[in-house]
């Protein structure tokens, strides 16, 4: 009887510490456990504690299996003619190349640029104007908004639950073929949230793992942190704030920036500070698309900034610039390419 | 006669027994339901969706296709002066599907209350938790194109007021208008907060008990939408979404809702 009783015992004990192993591992992997398939969240060295509760949603290779499948399915727009994957493509680290502003279906424009999905777990709020802050409740918009998948998410549940393929994928990720609105959402947090950017060449320097920058990348970058850290900040490159960067107010789409959501005149044409990672991939640039290189964007800030009441003061005066400091600056923003990121099979489709 | 005076002493031994029957002790521990019913009324006449035309206080004349409306966090206030919060009980009111519109409360503690409170909207709390908690009428998969959330500024449409009037200038859908007003206050920046917290005095004690689960008889009169202390025109404003213009609206329907009546 007593031996019984031991042995489960031991056995809980055994497998609490197993899973606190597990679980160290994951959140503090080294280079190794990056391009280890089986991991599929971890924290990268040079990054600070993500946001997103992971308690609530922990990443399972059957979520992220499941996330997957839904991120790249079409069925999730009305006409079943585009998947997320249309505006968020992989190779330009999951944005809608050349696109200034996103197509939905029917040829229908939207009024934003797709801002890539990389290190979700550390954003703190979503979109150009931070209208959700919960990644959780951010599927729910593209799917609903009319110039984008125009579909209702009821909708969409019912015509999962209507094919072979789904309640297995469910059953697989949640224990049960149940498929509900918690369910959907939290199976694309789990993919969106396996789509970590840290492997660029940046980062292997950070990480004195090998690479070193050019003496140009390195000017590049001291130039950088001198004259856009204040904003790009950190190892996310965005302190996650929203300013008002002096674009001239293109009048046709009047987008009004965090405005639309505070309704707070003090934030009118504000957005938020984006990721610079992958900067070289995700043309065009800017909320709406507007500038196409990276020299187009230096160029606004040395020569470009229009006054207004909200422009950021740290930009009354653009950035001062010369033409060489620009050529380094960009030379260390390609820094940023990770190439094994949108290269990762375990994302593809 | 004999007879006369015998069913004479019964039925009022049998009155005296119903009454006393009725008021059970209170035992905190026993709850039970009460349910609200409502009654969407313009001014002195029931609500009837597309066919009627109703007035404003401002003489326009308008029909309505829609109305929609949350109710949360209702509380009692008994005779002692104690409040019951009933927290986590979320309602949405739809007049054109009827089981909507008598809400039941559960696990209402037995008592004598006096007093009757609650919430318009999805309280701040509950619009910004997390996606299990979202779930029966604030799971936003649950509305089909009646939608009652916001996906794009996260957070629910307390209310909604929908119809035509010939007084409704909007270019996009001429003759319509539409009333969609939320807004809890924000999330991380401070936005116009459109939650509005109504409190009645109860015509007559309600007593709940084991044996009673009484209703309690609400009138929501649309045409105070319209009125009160800022009149909204539908001349001036067809089509309202945002939560700071929504503030006069929800401060007009504030004042909409009545007690009418008490069944036990």
């Amino acid at each position: 009887m007593n031996s019984i009783l031991k042995y489960p015992l031991l056995l809980f004990l055994g497998s609490l510490i197993l899973q606190s192993c597990e679980k160290t591992d994951a959140l503090n992997s080294s280079d190794d456990s990056n391009s280890n398939a089986s991991v599929y969240f971890y924290k990268p060295l040079n990054f600070l504690d993500p946001v997103y509760d992971f308690s609530k949603n922990p990443v399972t290779k059957e979520g992220f299996e499941l996330g997957k499948a839904l991120f790249n399915d079409p069925l999730l727009s009305r006409d079943n003619t585009i998947a997320c994957s249309e505006c968020h493509n992989q190779s330009y680290a999951f944005t809608h190349h050349g696109h200034p502003l996103s197509h939905g279906i029917e040829g229908k424009v939207g009024l934003r640029n797709a801002p890539p999905i990389q290190n979700t777990a550390w954003q703190k709020e979503f979109f150009w104007d931070g209208g959700v802050g919960d990644l959780d409740l951010f599927p729910i918009a593209p799917i609903e908004n009319p110039v984008e998948m125009d579909e209702k998410l009821g909708n969409v549940l019912e015509k999962l639950k209507k094919t072979s393929r789904y309640p297995n994928l469910f059953k697989s990720a949640f224990g049960t073929d149940e498929i509900n609105t918690q369910r959907f959402l939290k199976a694309l947090s789990q993919f969106m949230n396996s789509l970590i950017s840290d492997n660029s060449k940046y980062d292997k320097v950070m990480r004195h793992q090998g690479e070193v920058f050019t003496l140009d990348e390195k000017a590049g970058y001291d130039l950088f942190n001198a004259k856009c850290a204040s904003c790009h900040q950190g190892a996310l490159f965005t302190d996650q704030s929203y300013r008002n960067n002096g674009l001239p107010i293109n009048e046709q789409l009047n987008d009004k920036g965090r405005f639309r959501i505070t309704e707070n005149s003090t934030d009118l044409y504000k957005f938020k500070v984006p990721s610079l990672r992958n900067v070289e991939l995700t043309a065009p640039y800017m909320h709406d698309g507007r500038f196409f290189t990276l020299d187009d964007v230096l160029n606004h800030y040395s020569r470009g900034v229009v006054q207004s009441e909200t422009l950021d003061p740290i930009l009354s005066k653009g950035i001062s610039l010369s033409e060489e400091e620009k050529r380094k600056i960009i030379l260390f923003l390609k820094t940023l390419t990770d190439k094994e990121f949108i290269r990762n099979t375990k994302f593809s489709n | 006669m004999k007879n006369i005076l015998w069913i004479f002493i019964s039925i009022t031994f049998l009155l005296g027994a119903c009454k006393n029957e009725s008021i059970e002790p209170i035992d905190p521990s026993i709850k039970n339901n009460v349910t609200l019913e409502f009654s969407n009324m313009v001014g002195t006449q029931s609500l009837i969706l597309d066919n009627s035309t109703y007035q404003n206080s401002s003489a326009e004349s308008f029909s309505v296709s829609k109305l929609n409306y949350f109710i949360s966090n209702v509380s009692f206030k008994n005779i002692a002066g104690t409040t019951v919060n009933l927290s986590d009980q979320y309602f949405l009111v739809k007049q054109n599907d009827a089981n909507s519109l008598l809400p039941i409360l559960k696990d209402v503690p037995s008592g004598d209350y006096t007093e009757i409170s609650f919430t318009i909207g999805v309280d701040s709390v509950k619009s910004v938790s997390p996606v299990e908690q979202r779930t029966g009428v604030l799971d936003p998969a649950s509305y089909g194109d009646d939608n009652m959330y916001w996906s794009w500024n996260s957070g629910y449409i307390f209310f909604k007021l929908e119809g035509t009037s010939p007084s409704a200038i909007n270019v996009a859908t001429p003759n319509k208008f539409q009333y969609h007003v939320g807004g809890f206050g924000g999330r991380t920046s401070a936005t116009a907060n459109n939650l509005r917290r109504i409190t009645l005095a109860l015509p007559q004690i309600i007593h709940v008990r084991k044996s009673i689960s009484p209703s309690v008889h609400l009138i929501a009169d649309i045409s105070k939408v319209f009125s009160g202390t800022n009149p909204v025109k539908l001349a001036n404003s067809a089509v309202i979404m945002s939560p700071a213009l929504a503030l006069p609206i929800s401060s007009n329907y504030a004042n909409m809702f009545s007690v009418d009546h008490i069944h036990e």
